[in-house]
């Protein structure tokens, strides 16, 4: 409804007229009421009668006042009437827009190119654009990172739009434009005069924007307006470490170093270990409750761009963490380093599991000196051959059960079993004769059984031909003879040598124990997820902004440093897995900002000073104050009697 | 309130303005006041025409030497003073804090005191509409008691109209002398015809107008309805400061017209409120006037 020009935004119109004749009525009944006179007893009223007569004159100015004292009680009643119903420009009103402030909290705005960084940069341009809107004008805050975030609904509370401004916090977290883009769209569906305005530096991959939802802000008046000055960052973009494969008991370190600064840099390359510090974790611990011991230190030049890598060998004991920090970065483009959330890396040396070996068979010193060069990795128990079969109810416990030439029957169906030269009804690889002499022709190199295991000069004496099944892998064989299978079935796996290691010169090399090593990792790792056994032993490097999952937990990483993760509902005294979370995102670590910003082919320009319909014109307001300085006028005029 | 307008206090001070007045007076002769009586005494007092019938001896032949004209001597004669005392118990003089009519009766009973102590002669009456019951003509100090005691009784009410009763009051006395009228003088007939007719008839009269304290500023604000004292009559009115200024006026042009008036006619006039101590209003009295000189 639109009257002189002027929506209602407030009280409705007919509620507004309600109020107002009713008003008016008790105001003229008060005022036309005759109040009760105090009566007071004079001793010459005739004195009285002349004094009115020498004010005869006033008397029609005097009852001209009473009705200025009812003027003005109605206009004061009228203008808090038209502060109750919110007048606005009609005009502005049909112009408001649905403007949605969409705040960047990635980690690159914690860059410290701009005052107080590029998110307080962000905070002062979002509070801006607040400022600018129209009269009609409705705003949401949102914030984004690798999650989405409605700070406020759409509303035009000014005071309330910049309060959850100034309460935006930033994040660790990598950007998903993609994802805040489509909440956008989301959010503005259906609404009147859609904007969006992107508050951001820019600091996005080609993928990134290559998967914004352009069609579904296609009725969006987008706009970008961006924050950040410079790119001056090196960060380390990686940093893991793992048990080495040719000695289990050995870690190594790879830490790779990127500069996106514009020129040449030096950087100096900090690794240390970090004591238990209890159960603070993340980089706040690091100084409080932990002393890193600095193992490694390294300079590194870098070119504009370049990345390097840096790998240390046998860096710590299994289940040590580790901390990668650059120190002061120098060199030419500026001011340094703008970005610290990546200047410091952590990474947990996986933890050995202890795998549980039952070897069945009769006395094999090579197989036992094998076993023991594993180390803490296993736990071996020996069981006699004749013995074999009162174990077979446990050897599902096992990790791996060795027949070591022994194959008992029934060949098991289920567990982890590693052969040597099995024989008689209980090989699950029936013999159909023998083979003398075999010489290892082929190799499946990318078998676990064999990673790093060289068998191309073996020398066997002696092995059976083994039949396999479809599905078995012959992970060595001698011209079409396989020499090691391997077996994979639901619930079970098994592999074997197709001769006694004793009949040949392998256990006289290296390989012997690797290769026993490599096959008891690879029956210990049957229908164990990778990820979580890693996790368990803490190996695992998480990236910040994903959720991992956990057996059934999903896991949120949202700031780096070192997370326990412990099961829930798990035994007490239960150890927790220690992980290392970094930002790891060179996307995110490249903060070199956009000046402008192009999605799909579509240009984001730059939002306005001011919404239609011109600044924010609270009427409401200038009639409240009107009423209010009536209101001091017409007692300040009672008490001077101008009124009365 | 009559029986305490007379304390120990009020009679110790009657005694103290005798004193005064005897010193204010000395050299005065008990009961030798001299009246404006023409008669038989000798001292000359006037001249008139001759009208056939009068005593050739009381020609003034030496007037008549230089003028040619007739004219016969006139001589005073000495008399007893007469003093008559008229309060005004109207309604209106009830109000006020003091009420103007206690010091009235104070004062009126202080005079009547001193008259009686000099052995002239006293009388007392209200007036209000008329001329009211009060002490007829007395001499002597042993008429004190019995006057304060009347006088301690009489209460305020009615209306005023000091015309009829100094009409009553010249009918009913022949014997001229001195009329002391105390009043607020608030009639609404004015107080010129009162006062004329006390002189046209050879009274002297002595106007003392006692006035509230606040009856020249009211202490009035907002809307009031005004209730006449005597009449009843009410009038709405908003009491504002232009009001109680023109009313102000009013009052004190009232005052101010009656001292002008006494004054063109020789009246002694006192005017006070009642906030006032009546020796005070009687020292005042005897020094200002020769009041009962």
């Amino acid at each position: 409804m639109t009257i002189f020009g002027l929506t209602l935004a407030g009280l409705p119109a007919g509620a507004a007229a309600a109020i107002a004749l009713v008003g008016a009525a008790a105001l003229t009944g008060l005022y036309l009421l005759k109040l009760r006179r105090r009566r007071v007893v004079v001793p010459f009223a005739p004195l009285w009668a002349a004094a009115l007569g020498e004010t005869q004159s006033e008397r029609l100015s005097r009852r001209l006042r009473r009705w200025l004292s009812l003027a003005l009680q109605m206009l004061f009643g009228a203008l808090v009437l038209l502060a109750a119903v919110d007048p606005r420009p009609a005009e502005a009103d049909r112009a408001g827009r649905s403007v949605l402030i969409l705040i960047d909290r990635s980690a690159s705005m914690s860059a410290t190119d701009e005052p107080g960084s590029r998110l307080g940069s962000a905070r002062r341009v979002a509070r801006g654009i607040v400022a600018g809107l129209g009269p009609a004008d409705r705003a949401m805050v949102a914030t984004f990172a690798s999650g989405v975030a409605a700070e406020t609904g759409f509303e035009a509370d000014v005071r309330s739009l910049e309060g959850a401004i100034d309460e935006v916090t930033g994040t660790e977290e990598p950007a998903d434009l993609p994802r805040a883009l489509g909440f956008a769209a989301a959010a503005l569906r259906g609404r009147p005069h859609p904007t969006l305005i992107l508050v951001s530096d820019g600091a996005y991959g080609a993928n990134a924007r290559a998967q914004a939802p352009a069609q579904a802000l296609s009725g969006v008046d987008v706009r970008f307006a961006p924050v950040g000055t410079r790119g001056d960052n090196v960060a380390i973009i990686s940093f893991a470490a793992r048990r080495d494969p040719a000695d289990r008991g050995s870690v190594q370190a790879s830490v790779v170093v990127q500069s996106f600064r514009d020129g040449p840099c030096e950087v100096a390359l900090e690794i240390g270990t970090v004591a238990d510090g209890g159960a603070q974790e993340g980089p706040g611990s690091e100084g409080a409750a932990a002393e890193i011991v600095v193992v490694e230190r390294a300079r590194l030049g870098l070119a504009p761009g370049e990345r390097k890598t840096h790998v240390l060998h046998e860096v710590a004991a299994p289940g040590a963490r580790l901390v990668a920090r650059l120190v002061r970065a120098s060199g030419g483009g500026g001011g340094g380093d703008d970005l610290a959330v990546d200047d410091r890396t952590y990474a947990v040396v996986p933890a050995l599991p202890r795998r549980r070996v039952l070897r069945v068979g009769g006395g094999n010193l090579f197989l036992e000196g094998a076993l023991l060069s594993l180390g803490g990795q296993v736990v071996v128990r020996r069981v006699s051959t004749a013995a074999a079969e009162s174990t077979r109810a446990r050897w599902p416990d096992y990790d791996a059960v060795i027949f070591d030439g022994v194959a008992p029957a029934p060949a098991p169906t289920a567990g982890r079993f590693l052969y040597f030269d099995p024989a008689g009804a209980g090989s699950p690889f029936p013999a159909r004769g023998a083979l003398r002499d075999p010489v290892v022709s082929d190799t499946q190199k990318l078998h676990p059984l064999v990673k790093h295991v060289a068998l191309a000069d073996l020398n066997v004496r002696e092995a059976q031909r083994l039949t396999i099944e479809p599905g078995d892998t012959a992970v060595a064989s001698s011209f079409g003879s396989p020499l090691i299978v391997a077996r994979v079935r639901p619930g079970l796996r098994v592999a074997a040598l197709a001769f006694d290691p004793r009949h040949s010169d392998l256990p006289m090399r290296t390989a012997f124990p690797l290769l026993l090593a490599n096959a008891v990792e690879w029956l210990a790792s049957a229908g164990v997820d990778t990820d979580a056994a890693d996790v368990a032993t803490g190996g695992v490097s998480l990236r910040t902004g994903r959720t991992f999952r956990v057996g059934d937990a999903d896991i949120p990483v949202a700031r780096v440093g070192f997370h326990r993760v412990a099961t829930a509902g798990g035994a007490a005294g239960a150890p927790a897995a220690v992980v290392a979370a970094n930002l790891s995102d060179p996307v995110e670590s490249d903060t070199h900002p956009s000046a402008a910003l192009t999605l799909a082919g579509r240009a984001w320009p730059r939002p306005p000073d001011a919404g239609p319909g011109g600044p924010r014109q609270d009427l409401w307001a200038v009639a409240l104050i009107a009423a209010v300085a009536l209101s001091l006028f017409e007692w300040w005029s009672y008490h001077r009697r101008w009124t009365v | 309130m009559g029986a305490g307008r007379f304390d120990e206090r009020f009679l110790r001070k009657l005694e103290y303005l005798y004193v005064v007045s005897k010193k204010i007076f000395a050299g005065q002769n008990r009961a030798e006041r001299r009246t404006r009586q023409v008669g038989s005494g000798i001292e000359f007092a006037d001249h008139r025409d001759y009208v056939a019938g009068d005593d050739l001896r009381t020609i003034d032949w030496s007037v008549y030497g230089r003028m040619e004209r007739l004219l016969v001597r006139l001589f005073e004669e000495d008399e007893d003073l007469s003093i008559y005392v008229l309060i005004d118990a109207s309604a209106s003089m009830a109000l006020g804090a003091p009420s103007k009519l206690d010091l009235a009766m104070r004062a009126g009973a202080a005079l009547a005191y001193v008259g009686l102590a000099n052995l002239d002669r006293v009388a007392v009456y209200p007036i209000g509409e008329g001329l009211g019951e009060g002490l007829p003509p007395a001499r002597g100090k042993g008429r004190i008691l019995p006057l304060l005691s009347w006088m301690g009784g009489v209460e305020a009410n009615g209306r005023t109209s000091l015309a009829k009763a100094a009409a009553a009051f010249v009918h009913r006395h022949r014997r001229r002398g001195i009329v002391i009228v105390i009043s607020d003088f608030y009639d609404p007939a004015g107080y010129a015809e009162a006062l004329d007719l006390l002189r046209y008839n050879r009274f002297e009269p002595t106007v003392i107008q006692v006035t509230g304290a606040d009856d020249a500023r009211p202490p009035l604000r907002g809307d009031v309805t005004i209730v006449d004292v005597e009449t009843g009559d009410e009038r709405e009115v908003t009491v504002s400061s232009a009001v109680l200024d023109a009313y102000a006026r009013r009052h004190s042009a009232l005052l101010r017209d009656l001292a002008r008036f006494c004054r063109e006619r020789s009246i002694p006039c006192f005017q006070t409120t009642s906030d006032v101590a009546f020796d005070d209003l009687v020292l005042r009295a005897f020094r200002g006037s020769g009041l009962l000189a």
